[in-house]
């Protein structure tokens, strides 16, 4: 009896110190964030929803089921129609990272280990409220967590195939029915045309927004810090895609204003810096924060979590409900630069559209220690890219503290190094005019 | 979608209602006389139309019958499969966001209408002042009173064009592979008749709410031993001593049209089949189309041309889903600009669903005409104004 109320106690113990700790870090990360300069006006209901999650520890304020997804080749439109709110589980959470260091093996990747804790805590609302969680299989440790998850609630896996064929896209397809009839048990509702189209609607109007966003930020250089575009992007995992489209109507309205004013986010040319590779997911905000407080510009943003989760509109050519589901399989396949397709060469098209379109001279690629597929591709991006005589740096990181003083060095380093660069040219186009 | 059974399907109704237009063909609609081939406006305008005109009623109500019953037939076999039955027969009131029309595509439809009206009706209002020169287009030459003369009467009888005088000869080369250089298949997509009815099918299908049969390769790769069997009965069976107008389903339409007593013969058949499949898929008879392929021979030396941006595409794969000619390399593609292929019939629907800016743009003689905008795209979504 007394060791059943000690070990209780324990447990309390253990799960009140694991709030305490998680409020902490994400709250730390939040004033972070906003204490960066130059904020657009109307940041303040992303920056709230990621306080309400991770600082109150509130679930979504939805009335409708939530459905948890780990990835964004799971379409959210589905969802929607089905009368369910979807919400990204993916996660980058330290305290959680810790407990889940326990459950996961050593060499799993730290998002994987902040999924596989937060889910044994049981104490993230956001977690604990979901009605099903689909997991596209996109990597060994997706995988193994789906099976995990299963344990604790529903789950849903989907199998990811390798390469882009049609056959895949066929198969592809009648797993989307088989999600859709997944959901349809789950929520009650039927998913109709009518459902589908409505659903179609709602998540293109965010991709609207989001393209209007994207727009202004390529026209404008230095128009609002990629910090804060990234907080942006990872608040849209846990707001209605409709609450996300009107909150960014009004950061779009703020930034149209800045460009009309000429007004930047700072008068120095300050060296712009793409981040590409793992997801970085807030709080684990700690590499934009670094390079934007060490004098860069994150300018371009190619992660799953980012911009590119919504970048890529769902194009229906066939006006029937198999052609809108025809129409998300190839929205969530062909387009999607993800590592997990054998064959990737597109990514570093992408990569080089990028680079163009926003001016970059430098690319961070982000690695999570133990994510193997994104480390298998720096090599070919690092050649691809010196070719064009953009310098690649390859950051290795955790879901903790500990090497922020290390990454610091290198990111000073590589900015200094751009600096470095872009000099001279200035000094000879300052003579020319002389 | 299961497309091994939509074909089984398809290919059975078509054999059944093949049996019923053999009836057709041998049910005599009239005495066939010296001058049946004569029309005028007046014929045209009078009762007696409706009499020339039942053979191709009947082709129609047969086609329809023929759809409906593929339709039925596929709810019934979707029945057993688990995965789409629950999904199947529930209402479709609603309206897919659909994009706003494009200034292209409205000029692509009105050309189309305008120039098939002109096709089969234009010599009996305007005359035949231009009859001398050839178009290839699959616009039935039986149709004596069309405005302009089609070279596939001519390239499927090979043996009567080398008995006309010299002049002749060289006008219709003169013509037809001027016309060939200047627009391409351009004319296939713009022009041609045949394109607009099958055009018309799909849009029919796209108003019902009716899938069709997506794009897969292994569907077009049979789809080019038929091509090239066409062509060869095209430009060979005039030699043997055959007819390739009694197989040409064009043959079905404007003679008939155009107020001319015919009968429903092989073509009537084969033109039902058209139908119905050019309902379920868009454009399928001009995959096989022999004087189509004819023409995407000359594609290096045509004026108008597909370009890409290479680094702009994101391999989305929207044009090859949207293409009705089942051209995969124009998202495939990594390295040239020029992506214009042989099948392609310049309609522009890729460059209408390309969602990234500048990465496809239709070009005649280097002018873009069509560029592909993701504004465009979006634009079904723009937020509603308060």
């Amino acid at each position: 009896m007394i060791t059943i109320t000690r070990e209780q106690e324990r447990k309390a113990r253990q799960d009140k110190r694991f709030i305490n700790k998680q409020t902490q870090t994400a709250a730390k990360y939040l004033r972070r964030i906003d204490e960066l300069s130059g904020a657009p006006d109307g940041m303040k209901p992303f920056l709230d929803t990621l306080n309400r999650i991770y600082v109150e520890m509130q679930g979504l304020n939805a009335t409708q089921k939530t459905i948890g997804t780990y990835c964004v080749m799971a379409p959210q439109e589905l969802i929607y129609a089905a009368g369910a709110v979807p919400v990204k589980l993916c996660s980058g959470n330290y305290t959680a990272f810790f407990v889940g260091e326990d459950i996961a093996p050593r060499d799993a990747c730290p998002l994987v280990k902040a999924v596989a804790g937060f889910k044994n805590t049981g104490l993230m609302p956001v977690y604990e409220d979901c009605s099903l969680m689909i997991v596209p299989v996109t990597c060994d440790c997706k995988k193994k967590i789906a099976g995990m998850l299963s344990e604790q609630c529903e789950v849903m896996t989907m199998h990811i195939p390798t390469s882009k064929g049609d056959d895949e896209i066929d198969e592809f397809v009648s797993q989307l029915y088989d999600m859709a009839a997944r959901l349809e048990d789950i929520t009650g509702n039927q998913v109709t045309y009518d459902s589908l189209a409505e659903a179609f609607r709602i998540t293109g109007r965010a991709q609207y927004e989001l393209s209007e966003f994207i727009r202004l930020k390529k026209g404008n250089p230095y128009l609002i810090r990629g910090t804060h575009a990234m907080t942006i992007m990872n608040a849209a995992a846990y707001m209605h895609a409709e609450d996300w489209a009107a909150a960014l109507h009004e950061v779009n309205r703020s930034l149209k204003e800045r460009a009309g004013n000429g007004q930047r986010v700072t008068n120095k040319k300050l060296p712009r810096i793409l981040l590409t590779g793992s997801p970085i997911v807030f709080p684990n905000m700690k590499i934009p924060l670094l390079i934007e407080e060490m004098g860069g510009i994150v300018a371009g943003d190619e992660t799953c979590m980012g911009e590119r989760g919504l970048y890529d509109p769902p194009v229906i050519t066939d006006d029937s409900f198999d052609g809108m589901m025809r129409a998300l399989a190839n929205r969530s396949l062909r387009p999607c630069p993800c590592p997990t397709f054998a064959d990737n060469s597109q990514r570093i098209y992408r990569l080089k559209q990028l680079i163009k379109d926003n001016d970059i001279q430098g690319v961070i690629y982000h690695v999570l220690r133990g994510c193997l597929v994104y480390d298998f591709e720096y090599k070919r991006i690092e050649e691809e890219l010196g070719q064009l005589g953009i310098p690649v740096i390859r950051l290795e990181s955790d879901y903790n503290e500990e090497d922020v003083e290390q990454l610091r060095i290198r990111i000073e380093a590589f900015i200094e190094l751009i600096k470095l660069k872009q000099e001279p040219e200035k000094h000879k186009t300052g003579r020319r005019y002389l | 979608m299961k497309i091994k059974k939509k074909i089984i399907i398809a290919a059975l109704s078509c054999a059944v209602l093949g049996t019923i237009a053999y009836f057709a063909y041998v049910f005599p609609f009239y005495e066939f006389e010296q001058n049946d081939y004569d029309t005028s406006l007046d014929k045209i305008l009078s009762l007696d139309y409706l009499k020339t005109l039942a053979p191709l009623f009947i082709i129609i109500g047969l086609s329809a019958i023929g759809i409906v019953t593929t339709l039925c037939l596929r709810k019934q076999m979707l029945k057993k499969d688990k995965t789409y039955s629950r999904f199947a027969g529930r209402e479709k009131s609603g309206n897919a966001p659909m994009q706003k029309p494009v200034p292209f595509m409205v000029i692509r439809w009105i050309m189309m209408i305008g120039f098939g009206f002109m096709m089969i009706w234009g010599g009996l209002i305007f005359g035949l002042k231009m009859s001398s020169v050839s178009i290839p287009i699959l616009s039935c030459p039986w149709n004596t009173e069309q405005m302009t003369e089609s070279s596939c009467y001519y390239l499927s009888h090979l043996n009567e064009l080398f008995e006309l005088p010299i002049k002749s000869i060289l006008l219709f080369f003169g013509s037809t592979l001027l016309f060939i250089v200047l627009l391409g298949r351009t004319i296939c997509g713009f022009l041609c008749p045949m394109g607009l009815i099958q055009d018309i099918m799909d849009k029919i299908r796209q108003k019902t709410k009716n899938e069709g049969i997506s794009a897969n390769e292994k569907l077009y790769s049979t789809l080019t031993p038929i091509k090239w069997a066409m062509l060869l009965i095209f430009i060979g069976l005039c030699f043997v001593g055959g007819n390739f107008c009694n197989f040409c389903p064009a043959v079905a339409v404007s003679p008939i049209l155009a107020g001319m007593s015919t009968s429903l013969y092989v073509s009537g058949f084969l033109m039902i089949f058209v139908l119905i499949g050019s309902f379920f898929k868009r454009r399928l008879f001009c995959n096989i189309c022999p004087l189509g392929y004819i023409i995407g021979l000359f594609h290096k030396i045509s004026l108008f041309r597909i370009k890409k941006d290479c680094t702009a595409c994101t391999e989305c794969g929207a044009c090859y889903e949207a293409c009705p000619m089942g051209i995969k390399q124009i998202y495939t593609e990594r390295g040239k600009t020029n992506v214009t292929d042989a099948n392609c019939i310049m309609c522009g629907e890729c460059v209408k669903c390309c969602p990234e800016d500048n990465a496809l743009s239709l070009t005649c003689a280097g002018l873009k005409l069509y560029t592909s905008s993701r504004k465009d795209i979006i634009s079904r979504y723009t937020p509603k104004k308060k």
